[in-house]
């Protein structure tokens, strides 16, 4: 993690509201974004999250509240005016110019000499990993090599922020880890503000230093990855990131800093306050990752809690198979994950387990 | 039993055959016709050989028909470029201002003059342009002029006008069609690179345009340079075009060695704005195949 609080604010959000026609796209958005942090806005399609980041670049206007960067309110400023560049989920590389042309595309207004800028977008071109690309025609490039183009083309400009709109889904599945790295180094290289737009929630735990979850115009939660992952605030922010095993839980007692549930098939279980961000509505259950149960073998003991379970499912993946597993003689069905280690044999569906789990790794919804 | 290549051949052939007996008969074959016809002599109906340039020499000589020739192509240019221009803002208004479920709408719309005649186009252009015609009664009583300003019989200001407005629909349907095909987010890209609206404009949407202008201004100086219904109607019949020569040559004086030779050179003279035309169209794609 690279992102640290005393850092100066990029860009704040307050109270940002976005209307099209009666509907509601984005509701009441507040935040801040810092200054050299690698920023992710994720959720489900039509969540808002594609407008929140256009509205940044100037390309929507606001319903009402307040957009600053640096400082700066951004109300009337047009997006040419503004000190953002974006990278196009569709890259938008324009097909009639060389490579080169498409690089420099920004640098019209530039005062340096021609050469200075041919040597410019040449760096450009090398920092993305393009070196001696520059002549060749546009239309021509693969998908990965127009993100680079794309990438190059707004960093030339040296922006404060840089959006990108979803630009790996284009990728293959291989090309699209490669890239995911390959931006990681970028933007601690450059040192500027990325926010990145993504529906993947593996690629922004991978990617950023901070992520909002955002689900039907709203923020729904603001925080690291590992925050997110361990502490997700809402039932729905644990269901997107990630598998979470949910399991109906009946609250006993609550104190100031701890709750007492039973959790049906796991029994009694002390939580810490933190573990059980107070949000009422829901009925309450408790979430816990497939990875936080271990299944135990022959006499291997538990460290902290254990409960038998009878396979249900069996998911082999090579490195890993994941068990669904009836928890003590109840309905509750838990996925688990365990790694394929050589001497552990994989289980058949229809076996009696023991499985180890620990207090600590739970998070109950209510 | 696998094709040989003979019967693969003969297939082939069988398969084109409609086309190709289609182009020889009737695009090959008259061609081959005129281009005979004017390399031969005769008049009155007649043609006889042997085959001689002098019909080609006899338009090189004199200066007349090299007049007409270049009244002809200027004129057709001049439509060309006038109607391109006024063509352009309608098709960018469809395409880029119109709600997408409007759009055929207004294409539509716009191509409802095809509808009538022709030459009823024209005589309705008289009502409004000739004497005492809607135009003069309007400049008249708004005071801007105190006589007829008969527009309908400046000659080739007139013809031009005609044309211009006869072939607009055609002109804005292949720019509407490459418009469509531009990609809105280049225009945000361009505008997200610190180019205003009008730049980005010069700098992105008009140069991927430009397959439609060229198309659209081919079709346009194609058929206005072979016009020659508008050049007898408009301006009295007093500007003559290379096609009111052809015209006169084959059907009054049946003298169809010469009207060949004029047809021919009229086509030459087609065939190389136009090939001009597509270069330019090459070069601004850019390369592309």
């Amino acid at each position: 993690m690279t992102y640290s609080d005393d850092r100066a604010t990029m860009i704040e959000f307050k109270d940002v509201h976005k209307y099209y026609g009666d509907y509601h796209a984005l509701r009441g958005i507040n935040g801040t974004i810092k200054a050299g942090e690698f920023f992710s806005l994720l959720g489900p399609s039509g969540c808002g999250k594609t407008t929140l980041l256009r509205t940044i670049a100037g390309f929507e206007d606001i319903s009402s509240g307040v957009i600053m960067i640096d400082g700066k309110d951004m109300a009337g400023v047009a997006a040419n005016a503004r000190p953002t560049n974006m990278v196009f989920q569709s890259y938008a590389i324009f097909p009639h110019m060389s490579v080169a042309e498409n690089v420099g595309f920004g640098l019209r207004k530039d005062p340096r000499s021609k050469e200075e800028k041919a040597r410019a977008v040449a760096e450009a071109l090398e920092m993305v990993g393009l070196k001696g690309y520059g002549n060749r025609a546009a239309h021509a490039l693969s998908g990965g090599q127009r993100q680079r183009v794309a990438l190059a083309r707004a960093l030339i400009l040296k922006p404060k922020v840089l959006l990108l709109d979803e630009p790996l889904s284009a990728l293959d599945k291989k090309m699209r880890e490669h890239m995911q790295v390959e931006l990681i180094k970028l933007q601690r290289q450059v040192g500027i503000t990325f926010i990145l737009v993504t529906h993947d929630q593996e690629e922004a735990l991978v990617m950023s230093d901070r992520i909002a979850v955002m689900f039907e115009g709203e923020i729904a939660q603001l925080a690291d990855p590992e925050t997110l992952y361990r502490r997700p605030a809402t039932k729905k922010v644990a269901d997107f990131i990630g598998t979470m095993n949910f399991v109906p839980a009946t609250i006993l007692s609550e104190t100031g800093n701890a709750v007492e549930v039973d959790a049906k098939g796991l029994g009694r279980v002390m939580l810490d306050i933190d573990q059980a961000p107070a949000k009422a509505g829901e009925s309450p259950v408790v979430g816990l990752r497939p990875e936080t149960l271990t299944l135990l073998y022959d006499d291997q003991k538990a460290p902290e809690r254990e409960t038998d379970g009878v396979i249900d499912e069996v998911i082999y993946f090579g490195d890993m198979t994941y068990y669904d597993v009836y928890l003590g003689g109840t309905d509750v069905e838990v996925r688990l994950s365990m790694r394929n280690v050589p001497g552990r044999p994989v289980l058949d569906v229809g076996e009696k387990v023991r499985v180890a789990w620990s207090p600590s790794a739970l998070v109950l919804f209510r | 039993m696998a094709a040989t290549p003979r019967s693969e051949a003969r297939a082939g052939l069988k398969l084109i055959s409609p086309t190709a007996i289609y182009v020889i008969v009737l695009l090959a074959l008259p061609l081959a016709t005129v281009l005979v016809y004017s390399m031969m002599t005769g008049g009155r109906g007649n043609v006889s050989l042997p085959l001689t340039i002098a019909n080609y020499a006899e338009l090189w000589s004199k200066p007349v028909y090299g007049y007409i020739l270049l009244k002809s192509l200027l004129v057709a240019l001049s439509v060309t470029f006038i109607t391109v221009v006024l063509a352009y803002p309608v098709a960018y208004f469809v395409s880029f201002h119109v709600k997408p479920d409007r759009k055929s709408l207004w294409l539509f719309l716009i191509t409802i003059p095809f509808w009538t005649s022709y030459i009823i186009r024209v005589s309705l252009w008289f009502v409004i342009l000739g004497y005492d015609g809607i135009l003069d009664k309007a400049l008249m009583s708004l005071g801007i002029m105190n006589t007829q300003l008969n527009f309908s019989s400046y000659g080739i200001p007139a013809i031009i006008f005609v044309l211009a407005h006869a072939y607009a629909p055609f002109a804005v349907l292949p720019i509407f069609v490459s418009l469509e095909k531009v990609d809105r987010s280049l225009l945000e890209a361009g505008q997200d690179l610190g180019e205003s609206r009008w730049v980005t404009f010069l700098r992105v949407t008009l140069p991927l345009s430009m397959p439609g202008v060229i198309a659209a201004a081919l079709i346009v100086f194609i058929p206005t340079v072979g016009d020659y219904v508008t050049p007898k109607l408009v301006g009295d019949g007093r500007e003559p075009m290379i096609a009111n020569f052809i015209e006169t040559a084959l059907l009054k004086l049946r003298n169809y060695p010469q009207g060949s030779a004029f047809a021919v050179v009229s086509m030459l003279m087609v065939g190389i704005v136009s090939v001009v035309f597509v270069l330019l169209n090459r070069r601004f794609i850019g390369g592309s195949k």
